[in-house]
């Protein structure tokens, strides 16, 4: 839909006076039950009197056309059609403070109802998820293939140019700076610390039982092609280890 | 109360009904007193209904068989807090395993290693080791991707590598007890532990895996009976780190920041203290600055996030650079006058510090040291400022803080520097044996072949 006047609502759940919908009611329904289905859901979301104390206090909701207090809303009163179109952008403004959880009189946690949304959407695909993911995939690969969200060698100059010139005030190769760090575990430069092969073995298994790298393979096949192949290769090497064992016991 | 001046400007959104009620500056302050009370105080967090102690469903499951509780032991020397509701919790001061946090370890290194060096002054046995991941919750909470079970068996799995740790050393398990350094680790496995508990199809689910990864106690399920932030040690052995001070800081004005993940995500189980700025904050940090003797002013967005934002601070640093300067630093600077921020959460610092630069190109110029209260705390106790505070990985200007504080940084810059060179050598000082790094697999060398 691209004539002027469309508006977001129009691109992603149909044009209003059209009567037939972008979005099939179907799917519509299907969404909304995989939010719901999460054991999180009843513990999260137990009414709400739209009293907004939860958006007064809410950090995003200073700077992005996001309210929590609209999202539980959506949720309560079941419309369908305005959680999709909160899941298109708006739940990805969420800063994830739970502050709106402290604050609420009705002990819900829009902030735990915005990652039941942020999970469905990857389920299902969306484009919007795509999109908003795609700056993190450098984060995921770090994280998913070896169990440290972040590394030394992503903190640089190149990708945090906004942080200025004291990244490091020492200038000094990264690789001493971190040999100068007397805790020997995090003598390391492409992870936070050093982990253990058999730690990361055990994480792989985590990520395959969870549904984890489902998720990724929906989200960006790519990205799960390059982590399999990681994986792949750590797996091998700790098949060599053992059988590294059993040989030297044998002697 | 102070008043901004808005010129004529009134702010719109009343609705055409709305008059001005024309309240004298007294009036107006009398009939919105109780708007500031219920945000002063911890009252809001307090007027709750179906608040439920999750340890009594622990204790329920671990008489019926159903799991296996890792106990804080005599032997852990617990020292006991009052939480939220007044309930109390155990906090182990010794036989540590220390549960890293990636971002510290990655980003601001001094934050763990100021952790261990005050340890080691005080002769607390710990155990750094390679066999952890990070709890994943970074990622989920910026990505979703992950879910609840992801999240539960990652606890799970590194909760019981604590628990069984101590064999490599030969020592029985349940030896240590997990001290957790992230923030958002520690909201995160509290949160989880609580859903775990609740949940019977959660637990059996989760089972299964920590089965076929051998992470079962006698077949069960492991549960921590408390999870445990660093700043509830340092906060509960305050008055001992006092002993170790060698710099005064009384005339430091310090302003805290709590972190959201610390006391809003399962805040009831925050530590308050009534002798800690009346009970009315959380009491971990300014509790050893108090104690350390520095001034710690409060501000009124003392309750505002610091802008990390999980997703932002990597993908929409417009946001957290805005929130952290507008909402934290500048007031911090302006109304408290601050000479340092202290917080407790790897994401907070490493947010209120880097993102302070950049206000320059917004006209926004600030400049606040930022530092966590276990190295301030190791500071003025006189570690290093460069090898163990390791205060070159922080972007705001701590060397402002040090001069104030009368360490001449200059020097100690300059000693560092110097044992760069020993380091190239390969012969750097730690804080343990690394031998003791390794607790399995490869590089793990058993003691009976250790020389």
């Amino acid at each position: 839909m691209t004539h002027a006047t469309s508006s977001r609502v129009q691109t992603h759940i149909g044009d209003p006076v059209s009567e037939k919908p972008a979005v099939a009611r179907a799917d519509l329904e299907e969404i909304f039950q995989d939010i719901q289905s999460d054991l999180r859901f009843d513990h999260e979301l137990n009414g709400c009197l739209n009293c907004g104390i939860c958006t007064a206090t809410c950090p995003a909701a200073h700077y992005y056309d996001f309210s929590p207090r609209e999202i539980v809303q959506l949720l309560w009163t079941e419309n369908l059609e305005g959680i999709y179109d909160a899941m298109q952008e708006k739940i990805w403004a969420c800063a994830q403070c739970y502050t709106c959880a402290a604050r609420c009189p009705f002990g819900n946690s829009p902030g735990g109802l915005v990652m039941l949304m942020r999970e469905t959407a990857i389920k299902h695909g969306m484009q919007s998820a795509k999109n908003v993911l795609r700056p993190f995939s450098r984060v995921m690969l770090k994280l998913i293939s070896t169990g440290n969200q972040l590394a030394p060698d992503m903190i640089n100059r190149d990708h945090f140019a906004d942080w200025g010139p004291n990244i490091s005030k020492i200038d000094a190769p990264l690789k001493v700076l971190r040999k100068a760090i007397p805790m020997p575990t995090l003598n390391t430069t492409a992870t936070a610390w050093e982990v253990n092969l058999k730690t990361s073995i055990e994480l792989y298994t985590i990520w395959e039982e969870t549904g984890v790298l489902k998720q990724l393979e929906t989200i960006d096949e790519n990205l799960f092609d390059v982590i399999s192949d990681i994986m792949d290769e750590k797996r091998e090497d700790w098949k060599d280890w053992l059988a590294d064992q059993e040989d030297e016991q044998d002697d | 109360m102070t008043t901004r001046d808005t010129g004529n400007e009134r702010f719109t959104g009343h609705g055409p009904e709305w008059r001005d009620a024309n309240l004298s500056s007294e009036d107006a302050r009398i009939a919105t007193s109780w708007v500031e009370q219920k945000i002063d105080r911890r009252s809001m967090l307090t007027n709750k209904e179906r608040v439920e102690d999750v340890r009594d469903i622990m204790w329920q499951l671990e008489k019926d068989g159903e799991i296996v509780v890792h106990r804080v032991s005599d032997e852990h020397e617990p020292a006991m807090v009052k939480t939220l509701y007044g309930w109390d919790k155990k906090v182990p001061t010794r036989r540590l395993w220390h549960h890293k946090s990636c971002g510290q370890c990655g980003n601001i290194p001094g934050y763990p290693a100021s952790l261990l060096w005050l340890m080691n002054r005080l002769d607390i046995e710990y155990l750094d080791e390679t066999d952890q991941t990070s709890c994943t919750a970074w990622n989920y909470h910026g990505s979703g991707i992950g879910n609840l079970e992801s999240l539960a068996a990652v606890f799970l799995r590194n909760f019981h590598q604590a628990y069984v740790a101590a064999r490599a050393q030969g020592l029985p398990d349940a030896y240590y007890y997990p001290l957790v350094h992230c923030g958002t680790s520690f909201g995160n496995y509290k949160e989880v532990r609580g859903y775990l508990l609740h949940s019977a199809t959660l637990r059996e689910r989760v089972k299964k895996i920590l089965g076929k990864l051998g992470r079962l106690v006698d077949g069960k399920l492991l549960i921590p009976e408390e999870v445990v932030h660093y700043s509830e040690w340092v906060h509960v052995m305050r008055d001992r780190i006092a002993t170790l001070q060698e710099i005064d800081c009384s005339q430091i004005r310090a302003t805290i920041h709590p972190a959201c993940h610390v006391y809003k995500m399962v805040p009831e189980d925050a530590i308050y203290d009534d002798q800690i700025l009346g009970g009315n904050r959380v009491a971990v940090s300014t509790g050893i600055l108090q104690a350390l003797g520095a001034q710690v002013i409060d501000y009124s967005t003392w309750y505002d996030c610091c802008g990390f934002g999980f997703r932002h601070i990597i993908s929409e640093r417009e946001f957290t650079r805005s929130f952290a300067i507008d909402r934290k630093i500048r007031v911090a600077i302006e109304e408290a006058h601050a000479d340092v921020m202290i917080g407790h959460d790897t994401g907070c610092i490493t947010t209120l510090d880097k993102n302070q630069w950049i206000g320059k190109a917004a006209g926004k110029e600030v400049d606040l040291p930022v530092l966590a209260d276990c190295q301030f705390a190791a500071l003025v106790c006189g570690a290093h400022p460069y090898k163990i505070v390791q205060s070159h990985w922080h972007a705001s200007s701590t060397e402002t803080l040090m001069e104030k504080l009368g360490i001449d940084w200059q020097a100690s810059k300059a000693e560092f520097v110097a044992y760069l060179e020993q380091v190239k050598a390969g012969k750097q000082e730690n804080l343990y044996d690394p031998r003791r790094m390794i607790t399995s697999g490869p590089g793990y060398i058993p003691i009976a072949k250790r020389a």
